[in-house]
């Protein structure tokens, strides 16, 4: 392989890559506010851990799904189990 | 509400690593301040013998605020953030106590031998990359620490979804690592010829391959520590202090996977390739600008984090703090792909507009985040009232002014000395000779270690503010929610 | 597909992996494969050169000197031709620098003198009045140290096939041959200086820091 032929591949490479992260990219936004807008998922209510972040807090969303329905538990609840 | 619950977050570590920030910072800065009197007058060069000179003292500048204030920064946040948004406490865990203590006791071993060894001109020379390899072994095992904290204490959580700035953790841990080894491949000397000092390596890489590798991670370095960390904390802390909810958590999301590829490898200047046809290439460039785009969204999230709330900006001098770095954020990444443009490099390389621009960056953005962060964090960690509001009022503006001395004289003084470099009489010869272009620097360069110099008095008004705070402040009953209370 | 990387971190992870790996791939290795091949002509250093070059290492005489000549005629007009990839093939590790606040240094042995240097290195204000650059006397108290040189130069013989002991090539040789020759180079530059303390010494078999660093100086060009 000589070096010419080594970086045509690579310019290739490169574009190929750009191309697939930006559609990627785009595809990712779409499907978040899609996501957001159908009501599939609500992403902006994770920014409340940072706002609701005391150990007596209800927790936004928990780790052991059999709980999410029960509304605002804490650490305390989940402790109490 | 305290302590209706079993348990209570546990700030061990994250003190001890608040107290390394602040020693290590006053350290670090105070380095740069007299590097920065040296080239003003060089006499100062002579005062500890071959230990004092410029050469020798730079890379512990350097490292001493990277790798010494930013990172234990970092760490210091880390042990706070990472409890609060998983809503699980270190005291739960014995064995991540542990770790975190270990790790921060190893952590100081490091710094140590970082800045005698530095001292003692025992070096690769690798900017940021200085270490001889025993110690590059005790950097491994301190960042493998780090992470077993980060993954064990995400294995325990509660929230179960991570929030972003735990992404920004997790990246510079994971960054930082792939980083640094690469790097910092090297073969010690002593091992394959049986003689001579122990611990000195001769690099992997020759030459422009060295260089190249060095480049990658020296940019990739300035990602990993000084920005990635940071908009991690101010995540957190702008939303937290301001009692504000992200303006937009997709946009956040999003912001963070522009930066993730930008960074590395989208920087779109490889794109000098001899046979490609043309079109591709434009192809190829517009692309990666597009793809740029979002990685300025954490900025703008940020300021618009406090849109209707901009009277904070008064009453609150934190909120001041991470207001202000996120625009130097901006500043900096605007001036960084100026700087990137051919044209502009070949005159702005090798000069002041270089360390300039860094500046802007380090003092405005992440030395006011990490300022502005661990003071947050003081009255929740001693349960006292911060000591004095004024006291932080002043520091922000003498610091401010320092930032502003910096970056200006350094500016004029990099263009000057750039365009004096080039310059020719008109029969096409040098006009200066080197001599010439440096003594024009002095007024500039005076400057600069004034401006520096605030910028460090401020550092011990912030030093001795943390210490009232934490042995003589006023208690305070409660847990502030939001803004944080001082006297 | 996103729905199910959010529910599979996983795979995720790995996504994230293959895409790193691919890029690092793309943009590193051709680069990597068409650079350091060393020039005709190019020579590793000899085991003086590499003490010398060891000793600008440990006094960060790269944080204000760059040794990278750019092509523009500002720059060969100033230092010389402009640098070459091949003419680092043996430089471990590179040092083209970041900042020059002095002059640059990859061609300096072109034009400034064993004595020159002798002087400044002493005392640069007094050669060139506003120069800001340290006064190094401490390098003519100081002795090398060969062995570290020596290990250094035996290790990039070995481990990366350094063409030392080839023909037209340095000679390095067992430790003994090495330092002898060290020792007649050393003697070359120590006749061009003027400082006694430093000729004593050689006398007595002892090699100062200065007349390694100058012959590294020297061999830059
Ligand atoms: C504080 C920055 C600084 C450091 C550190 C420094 N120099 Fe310099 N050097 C300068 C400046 C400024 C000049 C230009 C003025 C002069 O010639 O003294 C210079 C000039 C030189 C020159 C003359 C180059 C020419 O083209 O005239 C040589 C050779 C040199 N330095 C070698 C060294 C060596 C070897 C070291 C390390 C031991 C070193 N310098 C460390 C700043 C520095
Ligand atoms: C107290 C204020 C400070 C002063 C006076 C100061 C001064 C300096 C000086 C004089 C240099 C060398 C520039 C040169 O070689 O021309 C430098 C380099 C550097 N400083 Fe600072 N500094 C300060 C604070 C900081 C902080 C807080 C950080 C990071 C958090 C930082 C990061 C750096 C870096 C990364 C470099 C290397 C730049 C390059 O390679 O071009 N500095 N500093």
């Amino acid at each position: 392989m000589d070096m010419e032929f080594i970086r045509n591949l690579q310019g290739w490479g490169y574009v190929a890559m750009i191309f697939g992260l930006t559609i990627g990219f785009y595809a990712y936004i779409y499907h978040l506010y899609k996501s957001q807008k159908d009501g599939v998922k609500d992403y902006e209510k994770y920014s409340r851990m940072a706002l609701n972040d005391d150990i007596d807090d209800s927790l936004v969303e928990s780790l052991h799904p059999q709980n999410n329905k029960k509304i605002n538990r804490s650490v305390k609840d989940e402790l109490a189990e | 509400m305290q302590s209706s619950s079993a348990i209570n977050y546990d700030y061990t570590v994250a003190k001890y690593f608040t107290v390394a920030t602040i020693v290590l910072g006053i350290v670090g800065m105070t380095v740069g301040v007299i590097i920065a009197f040296q080239l003003a007058f060089p006499e100062l060069n002579n005062l500890f013998g071959e230990y004092g000179t410029f050469g020798r003292l730079r890379p512990i500048h350097t490292d001493g605020v990277a790798f010494g204030f930013t990172v234990s920064g970092v760490m210091a946040t880390w042990y706070y953030v990472g409890q609060r948004v998983l809503k699980v406490s270190m005291a739960e865990s014995k064995f991540l106590m542990f770790i975190g203590k270990l790790q921060f006791w190893l952590y100081v071993v490091l710094v140590a031998s970082v800045v005698v060894s530095l001292l003692l001109g025992i070096t690769t020379s690798k900017e940021y990359a200085e270490f001889e390899w025993p110690i590059d072994i005790l950097v491994v095992i301190v960042w493998v620490l780090w992470g077993v904290s980060i993954f064990g204490l995400i294995g325990i959580r509660r929230e179960k979804v991570l929030y972003i700035s735990v992404w920004y953790y997790i990246a510079t841990f994971l960054g930082v690592a792939m980083l640094y080894v690469f790097n910092n491949m090297e073969v010690p000397t002593y091992f394959v010829s049986g003689m001579g000092d122990w611990y000195h390596s001769v690099s992997m890489y020759a030459g422009s391959n060295d260089a190249m590798v060095q480049w990658w991670y020296g940019h990739n370095a300035v990602a990993f520590v000084f920005t990635v960390p940071i908009i991690a904390m101010i995540y957190y802390f702008l939303p937290k202090e301001s009692g504000q909810p992200i303006f937009s958590y997709k946009l956040s999301l999003l912001s963070f996977w522009g930066l993730m590829f930008v960074y590395l490898w989208a920087g779109g200047h490889h794109l000098l390739y001899s046979t490609v046809p043309d079109w591709v290439q434009t192809m190829g460039s517009i692309f990666s600008i597009i793809l740029i785009l979002p990685s300025w969204g954490s900025a703008i999230n940020m300021l618009l984090t406090m849109k209707g709330e901009w009277g904070q900006l008064r009453e609150n001098p934190l909120i001041k703090f991470y207001v202000l770095a996120s625009t130097f954020y901006m500043l900096s990444t605007l001036e960084g792909p100026i700087q990137a443009i051919k044209s502009v490099n070949a005159l702005a390389h090798f000069t002041d507009w270089i360390p300039g621009h860094v500046h802007d960056g380090t003092l405005g953005w992440v030395g006011f985040m990490i300022i502005g962060a661990i003071f947050h964090m003081a009255p929740r960690m001693f349960k006292r009232e911060i000591f004095s509001k004024k006291l932080i009022e002043t520091q922000f503006w003498l610091q401010t002014t320092g930032i502003v001395m910096y970056f200006t004289s350094m500016w004029i003084a990099g263009i000057t000395q750039g365009m004096m470099w080039r310059a020719t009489d008109q029969y096409g010869n040098l006009s200066y000779s080197f001599i010439d272009t440096v003594e024009v620097l002095h007024p500039y360069w005076t400057l600069r270690a004034v401006g520096g110099l605030f910028y460090l008095i401020g550092v011990f008004m912030w030093a001795y503010n943390m210490y009232k705070t934490a042995t003589s402040s006023k208690a305070i009953e409660k847990e502030p929610q939001y803004a944080s209370p001082m006297a | 597909m996103f729905h199910w990387l959010e529910k599979n971190p996983f795979f995720f992870a790995v996504g994230v992996f293959l895409v790193i790996a691919y890029a690092g791939i793309v943009t590193i290795v051709p680069d990597f494969m068409e650079s350091a091949r060393p020039l005709k002509g190019t020579k590793p250093y000899t085991a003086l050169q590499i003490a010398g070059r060891q000793i600008y290492i440990a006094n960060g005489c790269n944080t204000c000197h760059s040794q990278l000549i750019r092509p523009f005629k500002s720059e060969t007009d100033r230092y010389g031709k402009y640098s070459l990839s091949g003419e680092y093939a043996y430089d471990r590790p590179f040092l083209w620098g970041s900042r020059r606040i002095g002059p640059d240094l990859h061609r300096v042995g072109n034009y400034r003198t064993t004595d020159w240097n002798e002087n400044h290195m002493l005392d640069p204000e007094a050669v060139v009045p506003g120069s800001v650059m340290p006064k190094y006397g401490f390098m003519f108290k100081k002795s090398i140290d060969f062995k570290t040189a020596y290990a250094e130069a035996y290790t990039v013989k070995k481990v990366f096939n350094v063409p030392y002991d080839k023909p037209g090539m340095p000679k390095l040789g067992s430790y003994e041959q090495a330092k002898k020759a060290a020792f007649t180079q050393a003697g070359k530059i120590v006749a061009d200086m003027r400082n006694q303390g430093v000729k004593d010494a050689y006398k007595k078999g002892d090699i100062k820091e200065i007349v390694a660093i100058i012959a590294y100086l020297n061999s830059l060009k």
